[in-house]
């Protein structure tokens, strides 16, 4: 599914922010990047988004070489992929429900089909008594999960969440981990950026781990302690 | 890979992913975004009445000025067409020319096609004329005989434009048995040169108001895009296309135009309703001779129209310049 091969990525500065990064994700398989603030975990989520371009090495979707997509192949790519964001990055003039629509108008999908979906995917994340209201009327952890519907809408093969649960207490980010979980048991591909490790050990899945942009250790599900 | 299906699939009995991706509804689907960006830019402007008024009101008012221009050149050239209408052309004929030989000359003028009426003035005609001004009944009671020559009168056809008069009084300098030719249009010649000078300001004019008018639109266009970059860089984050992103600017643009348009049109209206009084009395002085016009229709129609196109370009030249730095 994902596929990581020498990937490095310097910025304008000088500043190199992923150093021969080496790794692979299986279709279906749930994994969390962490390391500390400043690894490189945003900017290998960024270049998979294709928000950056690699400096060196080659990155692939589904077999698809990210460097082949031109400009105009890109919202394309991102319809592929479910984006959930630390910041939740929703539009705070529209309704829950314009959120959630937002990624199948974009891909064409009939009204009617439209709806449905995106009353499902509130459905799934518990706010679907909310979708008249504006986010922000909702708390932090309800505008997540509304980010979430939004992700999960469109039925990616592969979501990406930036520090999903970086606002949230404790409760809720356990809350948030298992939807995404819940997403993975059903052929859902999950990465997941976080530097909250309790939180991680409790998942038990798969953890890549960066330090300074280079690949410090995978550690296998069945590993975690 | 799990054989069970997504959750949101589940529950609402949607086919296997992707499928929808295939669907043949890409056109449905384009008619569809651009009938709610027209609507959605359109509401967004009549959410912010005071700023959209403001910019309407200047791009109204930069367009309207043109028109009112036009309006005022078109009938000062009117005016100077009807004042010109009975303005003749007078050829002295040499002293000693018989009465045959004056209507000889009448006869074949008035087979110039830019001639329109020719009148021969006889020299007891001429004295009589002389006995009615002030001043003169005297002194031509003093002269032994008549010393005034046949005078033509020619009228040239109405509509002609100054340098065909020229060559008329030209041709009538050259014609034998002429021997002075006295020409009270040069008048119109300078209302004709006047008038060219008017025109080709009011192009410039017309084109700097224009300038400014795409100009004011794409600076409000800009400004809109600055104001709502979060907003775009979300739309492109979840697979919005650079066309779909742009697509309610470019609406913004065509309703600031078309606006803009119809008020430049309606100031110009305003104008010519103002102005319609004082003509009427004018034309009424003239006799009737004197026809002022307003706008005409097709340009009335065009205004707002080709205002509408020229606020599409502001927002389309801005927009493409400002999406270039989104994600």
């Amino acid at each position: 599914m994902i596929r990581f091969e020498q990937v490095s990525k310097r910025y304008e500065g000088g500043h190199e922010a992923l150093s021969q990064l080496t790794f692979h994700v299986a279709p279906g398989e749930m994994a969390f990047v962490t390391g500390h603030s400043g690894a490189g975990k945003s900017t290998l989520l960024k270049l998979l988004g294709l928000i950056e371009r690699p400096s060196h090495g080659l990155i692939a979707l589904d077999g698809q070489s990210l460097a082949k997509i031109g400009r105009a192949g890109i919202p394309k790519l991102r319809r592929r992929i479910g984006m959930v964001f630390q910041d939740h990055r929703l539009l705070m003039d529209r309704t829950v429900y314009a959120n959630v629509e937002l990624p199948l108008v974009i891909g064409g999908i009939a009204p009617a089909e439209r709806a449905r979906r995106a009353r499902a995917a509130l459905e799934k994340v518990g706010l679907l008594a909310y979708e008249r209201q504006l986010p922000a009327s909702l708390s932090a952890g309800e505008r997540q999960r509304v980010g979430i519907a939004r992700a999960i809408v469109a039925k990616p093969a592969l979501l990406i969440a930036d520090e999903p649960t970086g606002n949230l207490d404790p409760q809720l980010a356990v809350e948030i981990m298992e939807l995404f979980a819940e997403f993975q048991q059903f052929g859902t591909t999950v990465l997941i950026a976080s530097h909250d490790l309790p939180l991680i050990k409790r998942m038990k899945k798969r953890v890549v781990v960066l330090d300074h942009g280079r690949l410090v250790a995978d550690i296998a599900a069945q590993e975690v302690l | 890979m799990p054989s069970e299906t997504n959750p949101v699939d589940q529950q609402v009995n949607a086919p296997p992913r992707h499928t929808e991706r295939q669907r043949p509804r890409k056109f449905a689907s384009w008619h569809e975004h651009h009938w709610w960006s027209a609507g959605a830019s359109l509401r967004r402007l009549m959410s912010r009445p005071l700023g959209t008024l403001l910019t309407v009101a200047v791009m109204g008012l930069a367009l309207a000025l043109p028109l009112a221009f036009y309006l005022l050149l078109g009938n000062v050239q009117k005016l100077g067409d009807a004042l010109g209408q009975n303005q003749t052309v007078s050829a002295f004929l040499r002293t000693g020319q018989i009465g045959p030989a004056a209507e000889l000359i009448a006869t074949k003028l008035r087979d110039r096609s830019d001639v329109a009426a020719v009148a021969v003035k006889t020299p007891q005609q001429g004295l009589d004329e002389l006995a009615k001004m002030q001043g003169f009944g005297g002194a031509l009671h003093a002269l032994d005989d008549n010393p005034l020559p046949f005078v033509l009168d020619v009228l040239p056809k109405p509509g002609l434009a100054a340098n065909e008069v020229e060559q008329l009084v030209a041709d009538l300098r050259a014609v034998q048995g002429v021997d002075l030719v006295q020409d009270s249009g040069t008048w119109r010649q300078r209302l004709d040169a006047l008038l060219d000078v008017g025109k080709r300001a009011a192009l410039v004019l017309a084109a700097l108001l224009t300038l400014a008018a795409l100009l004011v639109v794409g600076n409000t266009i800009r400004m809109d895009i600055s104001s709502r970059s979060e907003e775009i860089d979300v739309l492109m984050l979840v697979g919005a296309s650079r066309a779909f992103v742009r697509r309610p600017y470019l609406y913004a643009g065509i309703w600031y135009g078309l606006l803009s348009g119809l008020l430049a049109v309606l100031l110009a209206v305003v104008v010519e309703l103002a102005l319609a009084e004082p003509v009427s009395r004018l034309g009424a002085a003239y006799e009737g001779r004197l026809q002022i016009g307003g706008l005409p229709p097709w340009l009335l129609v065009a205004v707002p129209f080709a205002a509408a196109v020229l606020g599409w370009l502001g927002a389309r030249l801005v927009s493409a310049w400002q999406l270039r730095k989104a994600a």
